[in-house]
């Protein structure tokens, strides 16, 4: 702690300056008032005025998701470049999330014969690697394995869980899920025993996220795999090792049968029980799946806009610790639900659907 | 690699003790205890070692203080300053206290030094004032360089804050800053104490 | 109608019957057509009136299709399009055609057919924003149903539309071109057949009188004959001669 301001100093400061710009309870609801994405354009202005001013004039929701993200993507960059040691190897950490997306993609992409260029375009920037080219080379499956393994960082969370025959065999999604809980111990296992975060508030505060995020998935994909070919098995394998839920909520978790069955788990920890029953899903069986309104369900939020409400909470606490790592990771998922709600009110005007405009999710005052 | 060094260090340090507690026990039970008189070691050591070493302390431990103080601080006015330049010029401030906690350290080395005299004879030195000055400004110069110290730090993680919370809301300024001046205020217990010490203090050779 | 003109034909009694038969032909040909075209024009209106209705629920429903896809991005904070695509390997919902008869016009008809229990991309999104995948999925499903029903209505909205523009050029073509036509050529042979019956009798009684004429030169002759020799009363019986009632006359022109 009493060094942590020698080495990452300067990175915190400019943190806590990327957070103070991003955008307010305020700030949206200007933005909300907005006839078109041209006066959004303007709202945005103090904000994104430089990555926004070359844009046409009446540009696509799109177009304008480009320029945001494009901004965080060079915040991003710049603490990368300028931070150091440990700090480093966290924004790494966070980086191997997006890689996975990226790797998925390209596995999908080279199974499926399509174009390099095409596969790139599509990736996330944050989650980019030197090699990535490269793996889109690989012709069968074997040879992308291998690739895969020597030239990314994952290959720990390939070797011992995925083999190549998985890669083709296996839906891309498990395979996904399966890189992620590996993902997601060996950062929480990283930030604990680390020598200069183990026992800190960095590492505290890091693992609440991690166990966040392990809980969020372990309750998605249980309810997601209801009536598919997602066995119970290979479902309990997807299941981290860390988080509130684990052991007693996970073990419930992979005996999960239905909606009931997922509230059952969550009894253990109040936070999610409580989500859980606002998404309409503590009632009758299937009272929350069999919502098929198609989006024009009104006010009730389901239970990802919950999840993503209750993240952005624990973001906004994890600026209240000094000295901390967290604050980046915090950051970083305050952006991007950030060019998430941006995207959400653009498109909401642009089609013109203004019923639901207010379900953006802002915890800045 | 780093893990191992650790165990390293950490054996070294128990091969050290049971050394020494090897040793002690040797003497001990071959009729050698009075080595151990530390009475007896403390006063064959010259006041002068003690005065200068207390000086030395003194404005090491408030410079390290300071210094610690600034690069907590100033890392994080260079950072928050980047999206709220307008902090820069007012968080000087805490680097100032941080500053003050060294000039602190060096105005106590200043006074404690008026004490020295080379003039001194070995009598006059061996005398019971001058041990008394010596371990003074040997205790002294700890005391004013541990709080230094410790107000340096505190200036320099409360100061990173309010440079933090003031980026955020210029309102907080005052309000942290009111914090700041307590850290500062340790250091100032130090400075205090030290000069009164320095008061009782005779010259050595007088 | 002299416009129409008429047809080049011999007008003859046997071009006649051809014609009268032609004319009663093209009548009952015109009627049924005309019920045709009123039958086809019957559900050209009411298809038409689907097509509005299915325009403008196509517009709500792809207005909401494309909102449940904006709530699925703001939700997996992604682009799923593409992992979608890829994960597609058969057709959940297929296309099947048949042919419906309407008067006569067969008209292509799109029924949409579900495989039921078929879902490739189940897993998709099976970390964050599965549920709000499947949702836009039904609404997706929805949205293609009224696409293809719309497109059923499209397609047998033109095809009509060609075959009712077609029947009603023959319908008109009949009504305006050959009945007139026709009856003009009847009109034509009609009036040339009287015009030789005209000139028929005429000549006859041209013949008639000069045989007339001769009879009488003759009867003058024989008169001064017979009064030469003594029998004119016998003679003068018979009378003067009757065209029209002399049954064993010579044929003079047929």
């Amino acid at each position: 702690m009493l060094y942590h301001n020698a080495s990452h100093g300067f990175i915190d400061g400019v943190v806590r300056g990327y957070l103070n710009q991003l955008l307010t309870s305020a700030n949206y609801q200007n933005l909300t008032q907005c006839q078109s994405i041209d006066d959004m354009k303007l709202q945005l202005g103090p904000t994104y005025g430089d990555f926004l001013s070359s844009l046409p004039p009446g540009p696509t929701t799109s177009a304008l998701q480009e320029r945001i993200t494009e901004k965080f993507i060079q915040n991003f960059m710049y603490l990368k470049a300028n931070s150091n040691g440990t700090l480093r190897k966290f924004l790494e950490y966070i980086t191997y999330g997006y890689m996975i997306d990226n790797i998925a993609l390209l596995i999908t992409g080279t199974l499926h014969d399509r174009d390099i260029k095409e596969l790139m375009d599509r990736t996330h920037p944050l989650g980019k690697f030197e090699a990535m080219p490269v793996l889109s080379i690989a012709t069968n499956v074997e040879e992308l394995y291998n690739s895969v393994l020597i030239e990314t960082p994952l290959a720990p969370y390939f070797k011992g869980s995925l083999s190549h025959q998985d890669l083709d065999t296996l839906n891309i999604e498990i395979v996904k899920e399966t890189l992620y809980k590996n993902y997601l111990e060996d950062f929480y296992q990283w930030i604990n025993s680390n020598s200069e975060t183990a026992g800190t508030a960095s590492a505290e505060d890091v693992s609440g996220f991690l166990q966040f995020e392990a809980d969020r998935r372990a309750i998605n994909i249980t309810l997601n795999s209801f009536d598919t070919e997602l066995t119970k098995p290979q479902r309990t394998k997807l299941y981290a090792s860390i988080g509130k839920l684990y052991p007693d909520g996970t073990t419930l978790l992979s005996r999960a049968d239905d909606v009931d069955g997922v509230v059952l788990a969550c009894q253990g920890v109040p936070a999610y029980q409580a989500a859980l029953e606002s998404a309409g899903m503590g009632g009758g069986p299937l009272g929350g799946l069999g919502n098929q309104a198609g989006g024009m369900g009104g006010g009730i939020r389901n239970l990802d806009e919950l999840l993503y409400q209750r993240e952005m909470e624990i973001s906004k606490l994890a600026f209240t610790q000094e000295f901390s790592l967290a604050i980046f990771y915090a950051w970083v998922k305050l952006q991007e639900q950030e060019v998430r709600n941006v995207v959400w009110i653009a498109e909401c005007i642009s089609q013109n659907q203004r019923e639901r405009i207010n379900n953006f999710i802002s915890v800045l005052e | 690699m780093e893990s191992n060094f650790f165990k390293f260090v950490m054996w070294l340090n128990w091969f050290i003790i049971m050394l020494v507690l090897f040793i002690a026990f040797l003497n001990l039970v071959m009729g050698g205890g009075e080595v151990f008189d530390i009475g007896a070691i403390i006063e064959s050591i010259s006041p002068n070692w003690f005065a200068s070493t207390g000086i030395g302390l003194c404005v090491g431990l408030s410079v390290l203080g300071a210094a610690w103080g600034i690069f907590t601080v100033a890392t994080s006015i260079l950072g928050a300053g980047v999206g709220a330049p307008r902090i820069t010029n007012k968080m000087l401030i805490s680097v100032v206290f941080c500053e003050v906690v060294a000039i602190y350290g060096v105005i106590m080395a200043i006074v404690f030094s008026t004490k020295l005299n080379s003039g001194a004879s070995a009598e006059e030195m061996d005398s019971h004032a001058a041990h008394f000055t010596g371990h003074g400004i040997f205790w002294g110069g700890i005391a004013v360089g541990v709080c230094n110290l410790l107000s340096g730090v505190a200036i320099g993680i409360n100061g990173s804050g309010t440079a933090i919370a003031s980026a955020a809301n210029d309102t907080l300024f005052v309000r942290t800053l009111i914090v700041q001046i307590f850290s500062s205020v340790i250091g100032l217990f130090g400075l205090i104490i030290g000069l009164l010490l320095a008061n009782k203090l005779p010259q050595f050779g007088e | 109608m002299s416009n129409v003109g008429r047809e080049a034909i011999f007008p003859t009694r046997q071009s006649l019957a051809v014609m009268k038969s032609k004319l009663k032909g093209a009548e009952t040909g015109h009627s049924l057509l005309k019920r045709k075209s009123e039958a086809l024009t019957k559900r050209f209106r009411e298809i038409t009136r689907k097509l509005k209705q299915a325009k403008l629920k196509m517009g709500q429903v792809l207005q909401v299709a494309a909102f449940a896809f904006a709530e699925v991005n703001f939700q997996m904070g992604g682009d799923i399009a593409y992992q979608i695509q890829e994960s597609a390997k058969n057709s959940r919902v297929q296309l099947k055609t048949r042919l419906e008869n309407v008067s006569g016009v067969f008209l292509p008809a799109f029924d949409l057919g579900t495989v039921e229990g078929k879902d490739d991309f189940a897993l998709t999104g099976l970390g964050r924003g599965g549920q709000k995948v499947k949702q836009t999925r039904e609404t997706y499903t929805r949205a293609t149903e009224v696409l293809v029903e719309l497109a059923s209505l499209q397609t047998a909205f033109v095809l009509l539309d060609e075959v009712i523009k077609t029947v009603n050029r023959r319908v008109n073509a009949i009504e305006h071109v050959i009945i007139p036509r026709t009856e003009n050529t009847i009109k034509y042979i009609n009036s040339e057949l009287d015009e030789l019956d005209r000139e028929e009798f005429y000549r006859l009684k041209k013949v008639a009188n000069k045989k007339a004429q001769d009879i009488a030169a003759e009867d003058a002759v024989r008169r001064e004959r017979k009064l030469v020799e003594g029998e004119l009363n016998d003679e003068q019986d018979t009378g003067p001669a009757d065209m029209l009632k002399t049954d064993d006359d010579d044929d003079v022109i047929f």
